[in-house]
């Protein structure tokens, strides 16, 4: 994989200021944290990266593509896979069958190669995959089951199973422990870290969650009304004064 | 169903015109018209989220399309072409007309994209009796040409017997439309569980996970309106050779009106949106209340004065729609496997 770079991101929303000139990098392989306290524009850089927003100002580069001027659905084929903050996914839809929309920009055929079965062999030797990355996660027992049957955290999984299936090099990983439990919580970091380890995946991940974020990630990035107040290793920003005051609140 | 229980319903689907009279096929000939355009709406309302009340107009779009490719050159436009091609080309044309409403369907959602569409309805009203040369106007319509396979008529021409029967214009249609029908379901199941039916799906469901997925929304939107409007068109092929007589309406209200637009989304949602089978189960309550009931007035002696069979029918279809919404929002394809589910669990 190539490096992300954001360079002096800004993002307005009329006289709103979500990202104020916002510059990190994401290195390959690594487990990079964004955090900060609620409102700090965290989502709002996902957003920009995945390009459902267009920034005012400043240049997101995937190595030397410019991902700036492609359509949300182009930047994903670049092997950026995201999940999402709250799951968004088709309850009335298998595990399976949302974990193999992941598979769309890999596979080919509309209406009517679908309809004259002319993609059977496509369809089987994706799902077939689709069926591999959901056992990785754990949740292959639950791959036939309609999504909104199960269990919150498994939902959250099928969320990750989903981004996975899309072969990303980067995986963007939006609050994936909001709504777990401490137990979930901790399966879920070994999770991340295995997935780093064994599929050779670069993790971007905003996190509320200190422990879960100071205990696995490489580079720690923290945010705060929109401006990069540290950025460093988890050991550097834990002392960082800025940080302990934008947490904390302490003022001198 | 299962691929066997496909057996039996396609062998009874066969026979019926050996026992039945000219008016039921008749009348199942227009269910199977119904179900056609219920399938392809289904797949646009259901499938993708797309709200549409225009299918009336993608309904003419087909009947003039084909009258005008397979017509005779006389005192209308007619290209003369053969009856198949024309009937493949005037789904293609309904196809194209659908895509070229993509625009409007990339910008407005939900009930505003209904609204929106419901304005195709008016211009198919104006362009109905404006174009007369295609048309044939509101006074006389235009005869449709004889849907003819390799030669052979669909028509009373010719003699053709099967076990004492003689098979005539209706049982052929019926034998048509069957094949059309049995086309366009299989089309449509094999299309949802792919990789376009998941698109659809997650289009609907949330357009900025499709995207990030690689779901370019916009062309799988335009895709399914030039689907849904294919299958519309081709219902409305069907119509002309059902009514043997391409007729465009007088008023909103009529055989490509906004009535016909709300019965189709009344059978998609009686019969469970997004469901296939379900828009046909639709289609036979929607299509076929009326004409079951018609063929039944004199028996019943229901009918008098303004109590007209489809009055009835339409306070039927409306309850159920209620019933639906309020008890089985998955619709009539819900309730097999509920009711599955219920013996399952009595037993265990």
């Amino acid at each position: 994989m190539t490096e992300l770079v954001l360079q002096n991101v800004s993002l307005r929303f009329g006289g709103l200021i979500a990202l104020d000139d916002i510059s990190f990098t994401v290195s390959p392989g690594s487990l990079h944290a964004l955090i900060g306290p609620n409102g700090a524009g965290k989502s709002s850089c996902f957003n920009v990266i995945s390009g459902l927003y267009r920034p005012t100002a400043g240049t997101v580069r995937l190595g030397v593509q410019d991902l700036l001027r492609l359509a949300p659905h182009r930047v994903a084929r670049l092997g950026i896979g995201r999940a999402f903050q709250n799951t968004a996914l088709s309850p009335h839809s298998t595990v399976l069958d949302n974990v193999l929309l992941g598979r769309h920009a890999l596979t080919r055929g509309g209406f009517l190669a679908g309809g004259l079965r002319l993609t059977s062999r496509q369809e089987r030797l994706h799902a077939a995959r689709a069926r591999e990355i959901c056992d990785f996660l754990g949740i292959g027992a639950s791959v036939d089951r309609p999504l909104g049957a199960l269990p919150y955290g498994v939902a959250k999984l099928a969320d990750i199973a989903r981004a996975l299936a899309t072969e990303p090099s980067l995986l963007l990983l939006d609050e994936p422990a909001a709504g777990l439990n401490t137990d979930e919580t901790a399966e879920l970091a070994a999770m991340i870290g295995q997935i780093r380890t064994d599929l050779d995946i670069a993790v971007l991940l905003v996190e509320h969650d200190m422990e879960l974020v100071m205990g696995i990630a490489d580079q720690v990035t923290v945010l705060d009304f929109g401006r990069v107040i540290a950025d460093g290793t988890p050991a550097d920003v834990q002392t960082d004064p800025d940080v302990v005051k934008a947490y904390l609140g302490v003022t001198t | 169903m299962s691929r066997l229980a496909w057996i039996p319903v396609g062998i009874v689907l066969l026979l019926l015109p050996l026992y039945l009279e000219a008016p039921w096929l008749k009348a199942g000939q227009y269910m199977m018209i119904g179900a056609v355009g219920a399938i392809g709406l289904t797949l646009l309302t259901g499938q993708a989220g797309q709200l549409s009340l225009a299918h009336g107009f993608f309904l003419l779009v087909g009947a003039t399309s084909y009258t005008v490719l397979a017509g005779p050159k006389g005192d209308h436009l007619g290209l003369g072409l053969d009856p198949l091609i024309s009937l493949v080309g005037a789904v293609a044309i309904s196809a194209l007309a659908g895509m070229a409403f993509a625009p409007v369907a990339g910008r407005v959602r939900g009930i505003y994209l209904g609204v929106a569409s419901l304005s195709l309805v008016f211009l198919g009203l104006y362009l109905g009796q404006a174009a007369e040369s295609l048309t044939g106007g509101t006074s006389t319509g235009r005869d449709p040409a004889t849907f003819k396979l390799f030669g052979f008529p669909f028509s009373n021409e010719g003699d053709l017997v099967v076990a004492g029967v003689p098979i005539r214009g209706t049982e052929r249609i019926w034998y048509l439309f069957l094949a059309l029908l049995a086309l366009a379901y299989w089309l449509a199941r094999g299309a949802v569980r792919t990789r376009i039916g998941r698109a659809w799906r997650a289009v609907r469901d949330n357009e900025a996970a499709a995207a990030a997925m690689g779901v370019d929304v916009r062309r799988t939107k335009a895709s399914v309106f030039a689907v849904s409007s294919a299958y519309a068109g081709l219902a409305g092929v069907m119509t002309v050779l059902w009514f043997d007589i391409l007729k465009p309406d007088e008023s909103e209200y009529g055989t490509y009106g906004v009535n016909t637009s709300i019965a189709f989304l009344a059978m998609v949602i009686i019969g469970g949106l997004g469901s296939v089978g379900g828009a046909v189960i639709g289609a036979l309550v929607v299509f076929g209340l009326p004409q079951v009931l018609t063929l039944y007035s004199t028996d019943l002696g229901w009918f008098t004065g303004s109590v007209t069979p489809v009055l009835v029918s339409s306070f039927v279809y409306g309850a159920a729609i209620v019933l639906v919404v309020l008890f089985e929002p998955g619709g009539l394809a819900a309730v097999g496997p509920r009711v599955k589910h219920r013996i399952r669990e009595l037993r265990s």
